[in-house]
């Protein structure tokens, strides 16, 4: 294998160094999932999420590096795999940067194994005008695979410098770094035409591309089709629903948590904090603040650390996994029917299990969605049902005790509303679904190291985002109970809580939190729940209505940023009274069967 | 109607949607009377002269073209017209 020599075009004109009032700007441009975003870690020592998937990234992140003695500024961007017709949101994103006056340079990140692909790209790029730099990522899994490309010929070709690469090894780095000095205007014929460019693409191809029958990818192949066919792909989505719930339901958040909150809180740092406060702390309302009923440590880290954080952790190990290992999209061929149904296509299964994750990212990777129907559509069932790692990590907690019968209950009236809602929402809403077609990604054994970084990252974010909310609202809390609104806020909303929902009073003002962060109002019921002051029925139907809340303050200033505000206002006046009254039925129909969970 | 077709003729085409799995051929023909389904198949790779393996075809059409693997709804795996390999038996 030649690799990582940098292939330029013969007569190069030779460059001279000069200063520039304003950094050189490269954009990394490419296909989906053809690792830009590995590229623009390793130039520029930022971290940015890398899974196997395509649309993990559909937003532009911006970063430094030094190139040679010169300090560039290097922008990753979403994967495109076109640049004109129609083409998707963060399609028109990636075409933006390029076409602006901030890109000097295109480096092409390519996917050595689909040549034809990247250079029907390359010759759309060529339409911009822009010096190019093509780095053909992934020869190693290319040679696995039986090709060889005489990357001198394309280099040729093209004109433009060609580096192979094994980015995620870091290898074929400090040649792209030499190659950017002669980056050069690709030479392809103007074709404004697809069709001349699948003509043009695919000549070259078969002149420097070499396929043998080889192959050395046996069990990722043996994988990739398991996972894929119905009759073995259903069991295997069973078994890995499985292990996330052992590992993440029973282990995160039952041992764990136990160990955290009865252990580390309940009998260290809570006791300690408390002892502390009475000995020195002669104020009662600042005693009382800090570790009083609704107390900032009794109550906010108590609720952040111990009941959140562990299933939250084990959740984002176990996701990333997943991610890595490129089963996700692999689960739309079996929603796709199911999806349409809702008025989307099987593509919409990476917004909604990201959702698991977090629903504000979410709601921004629905950019990847064809029509702006069908975006509307997943944003408004992601607020709707999808509940966020860390309410799963609460649902698990109290349901996880009760019995399985309680969480499949939960989880079937929110899944059926979810449907019957994305249902009228296909109906009601003009617009478009667009067809599906769908990149599956190789199965991949994820990197540790990459697995780490990622889910270290995310855990960090969590306590950023929510550990200061979850204080916050235990002040809030704190300030209403003095002022005396809390008895205010049962009282009012004794009717819905009480007479339509059958919940004890206390649930008013968790849900008045779950509106602040459905979390931490779940977090809310989770020690209602601990202390016995909830019955089965009620933790369910409380549950319910929790999940089908919006999920939070970010996840709607996220929909208003993505849609508007009167969409993301429209969103919530849905929302909140289907809420309501699914949770009401649920209590209704409950109370009527007799069922004791 | 929009279509792209590779120059040479053969009697053996038949659309994607209709091969059962295992069938080898490569891409003849993609023509949709949608435009936008044309250019996002031709964007993903799938050209004329692209190599294509039928991988399976419930509950979608799943194919192998190059070294790409590609889901795809029934519809526009019918806009896809290849011309099969003779099957040896």
């Amino acid at each position: 294998m030649s690799c990582h020599i940098v292939h330029e075009r013969a007569g190069a004109a030779a460059q001279t160094l000069r200063l520039r009032a304003r950094p050189l700007r490269l954009a990394l441009v490419g296909q989906p999932n053809v690792g830009k975003s590995v590229v623009f870690g390793r130039l520029t020592g930022r971290y940015v999420t890398v899974s196997n998937y395509p649309g993990t990234t559909v937003a532009i992140t911006r970063g430094r590096a030094l190139v040679g003695a010169e300090v560039c500024d290097i922008v990753d961007t979403p994967g495109v795999n076109a640049l004109d017709g129609t083409i998707s949101e963060d399609e028109r994103i990636t075409r933006d940067v390029v076409a602006g006056a901030d890109c000097d340079i295109v480096v092409q990140v390519a996917d050595a194994r689909n040549l034809r692909r990247a250079l029907m790209l390359t010759a759309q790029l060529a339409g911009f005008r822009k010096p190019m730099v093509l780095a053909l990522n992934m020869v190693d899994e290319a040679f696995a695979r039986g090709i060889s490309i005489d990357a001198a010929a394309l280099a040729e070709a093209l004109r433009v410098p060609v580096v192979e690469m094994v980015a995620v090894e870091g290898r074929g780095l400090s040649e792209l770094r030499g190659a950017l000095a002669a980056a050069a205007r690709p030479y392809v014929p103007a074709l404004p035409q697809a069709s001349g460019r699948a003509v043009w693409a695919h000549e070259l191809t078969e002149r420097v591309r070499r396929v043998s029958t080889l192959s050395l990818a046996y069990v990722q192949e043996t994988l990739a089709r398991a996972t894929r066919r119905p009759a073995t792909g259903l069991p295997i989505l069973a078994a890995v629903l499985y292990a996330l719930y052992l590992f993440v339901g029973v282990f995160g958040a039952q041992t764990l948590v136990k160990l955290l909150e009865d252990g580390l809180f309940g009998q260290g740092i809570n006791p300690a904090a408390t002892w502390l406060a009475d000995r020195f702390i002669p104020v009662p309302f600042i005693r009382d603040l800090l570790v009083g009923q609704y107390g900032v440590i009794t109550m906010g880290f108590t609720y952040a650390i111990a009941i959140v954080l562990p299933v939250v952790a084990t959740f984002f190990l176990m996701f990333g996994f997943l991610e890595d290992s490129g089963y996700i999209p692999r689960l739309a061929i079996f929603c796709d029917r199911i999806f349409r149904v809702m008025g989307l296509n099987g593509k919409a299964v990476l917004p909604m299990v990201l959702g698991l994750g977090c629903d504000t990212m979410a709601t921004m990777t629905t950019r990847i969605l064809g029509t702006p129907k069908e975006r509307l559509i997943a944003i408004l069932l992601l607020a709707l049902g999808i509940p966020c790692s860390a309410q799963l990590a609460t649902i698990l907690g109290i349901l996880g005790g009760i019995s399985f019968v309680a969480l499949a209950t939960l989880f079937t009236v929110v899944l059926g509303q979810m449907f019957f809602v994305g249902w009228l929402a296909a109906r009601v809403l003009t617009g478009d679904r667009s067809e599906f077609i769908l990149e599956l990604p190789p199965i991949r054994w994820p990197r540790p190291g990459n697995l780490l970084t990622k889910t270290r990252l995310r855990v960090w974010w969590y306590l950023g985002e929510a550990v200061p909310l979850f204080l916050i609202g235990t002040v809030l809390l704190f300030v209403l109970d003095r002022l005396g609104a809390l008895t205010i806020v049962a009282a009012a909303g004794r009717p819905i809580v009480t007479g339509l929902l059958g919940l004890p009073p206390a649930t008013a003002q968790i849900l008045v939190m779950g509106f602040l962060r459905r979390d931490y109002g779940a977090a809310g019921l989770f020690q209602l729940a601990h202390s016995g002051q909830l019955t089965g029925v009620q933790a369910v139907v409380a549950l319910t209505v929790m999940t089908l809340f919006v999920p939070c303050v970010a996840n709607f200033l996220m929909m208003v940023r993505e849609r508007g505000v009167k969409t993301g206002l429209a969103i919530v006046a849905v929302i909140t009274p289907i809420a309501i009254f699914t949770g009401a039925g649920l209590n209704y129909v409950l109370g009527y069967l007799g069922v004791q969970f | 109607m929009c279509s792209v077709t590779l120059a040479f003729s053969s009697n053996a085409t038949r659309p994607l949607s209709e091969l059962r799995p295992g069938v080898r051929g490569v891409v003849f023909e993609v023509r949709a009377s949608n435009s936008g389904r044309v250019d996002r198949l031709l964007g993903l790779g799938v050209t004329p002269g692209a190599r294509v393996t039928v991988l399976q075809t419930f509950p979608g059409v799943v194919f192998l073209c190059d070294q790409t693997e590609l889901a795809v709804e029934r519809g526009v795996a019918a806009s896809i017209i290849v011309r099969c390999e003779e099957t040896q038996s």
